[in-house]
């Protein structure tokens, strides 16, 4: 995305697609904060370094430790960035992680109902349908009809819970470990878990672990 | 209630319990200028020059109207631009002429 190795003052343009109102309205914003040096142009490379280092594999490596090692999961469940971090992963911002554990009596569910507070740190950018209205009303007053759009039902003897994420506090769903995976490595379990799962829309299950 | 009287009471953001669609599970991998956006988005927090809650006050800021027709990094650049504005810290003429400056510059490397 960016060249490293000439000094051209800015991005090179890499199609001749006339750049919206908004791309040129981000370029100039930038460029201005990074002119009067409250920002600098090495910073937003390298969140952007940052943020395509974020993907839901940190998440699933950390679901399927918790599944193998139950100290790290009770410690993760008690303080989910600080076990988080002991496993390797920074966090970039000020938020603090909440892991909810999915039982036999108990599926959770996240969003953020005001906007798309999201666990990105562990999980990278949430997908689209996650910031859209249908997802962020309706999934605090019938998450069990939301769960049904992905193909999840969640018996009614089950408790479903959602959680409302804010700007400072986000969650990640720690989902139940599949029946069949006892002889899976590590590795194999953590390929099993999905983005979707660690929101609470889907179970992991053997089958599906490839799909996004 | 009618429908002044909720977008009274609420924010055009504060739609969790309302009734919508269908969630159909859409995605799309970032343009180059929407990962720039997020990024400026994050560096801005960390010099806590716009964090976040001040970031979601300034995209509700841009009303109902406009929250439906841009998309989420289009609200975004606006909603920094309008905080940046309230702050001083930029003036909208300065962006002004900036914009103008970046749109010449993309004129002159493609030839047109």
């Amino acid at each position: 995305m960016f060249d490293h190795d000439h000094d051209h003052p800015h991005e090179p343009i890499v199609t001749a697609a006339r750049p919206s109102l908004y791309e040129i309205m981000e370029t100039a914003v930038r460029e201005l904060l990074i002119e009067r040096h409250l920002i600098g142009a090495h910073e937003i490379r390298r969140q952007i370094e940052v943020l395509d280092s974020r993907t839901p594999a940190l998440g699933g490596a950390i679901v399927a430790r918790a599944w193998i090692d139950p100290a790290f999961k009770a410690r993760l469940l008690a303080d989910g960035r600080g076990a988080c971090e002991e496993f390797g992963i920074s966090f970039y911002d000020d938020t603090s992680l909440i892991v909810l554990e999915n039982t036999e009596a108990v599926h959770n569910l996240i969003v953020c109902t005001l906007c798309s507070c999201y666990p990105r740190p562990v999980l990278g950018l949430p997908p689209d349908w996650y910031k859209l209205k249908p997802y962020r009303a309706r999934a605090i007053f019938e998450p069990r009809a939301v769960l049904a759009e992905f193909g999840t039902v969640i018996p009614a003897e089950v408790e479903v819970r959602v959680s409302d994420s804010t700007s400072m506090v986000r969650y990640l769903v720690l989902p139940r470990r599949p029946e069949g995976s006892d002889d899976f490595t590590e590795a194999e379990l953590a390929a099993l878990v999905t983005r979707d799962a660690m929101i609470g829309v889907v179970p992991v299950n053997l089958i599906d672990g490839a799909s996004p | 209630m009618s429908q002044a009287d909720a977008m009274l009471k609420r924010l055009p953001n504060d739609i969790g319990g309302l009734p919508a669609g269908p969630v159909r599970p859409v995605d799309h991998v970032l343009e180059p200028w929407e990962k720039r956006c997020h990024a400026l988005a994050d560096v801005l927090d960390f010099h806590k020059i716009i964090n976040t809650e001040e970031k979601r006050r300034g995209v509700a800021a841009l009303g109902a109207e406009l929250d439906n027709v841009l998309s989420y990094y289009e609200r975004w650049i606006a909603a920094f631009a309008n905080i940046l504005f309230q702050k001083g810290i930029l003036t909208p003429e300065e962006l002004a002429v900036k914009m103008q400056q970046v749109e010449a510059r993309w004129a002159c490397d493609v030839g047109a």
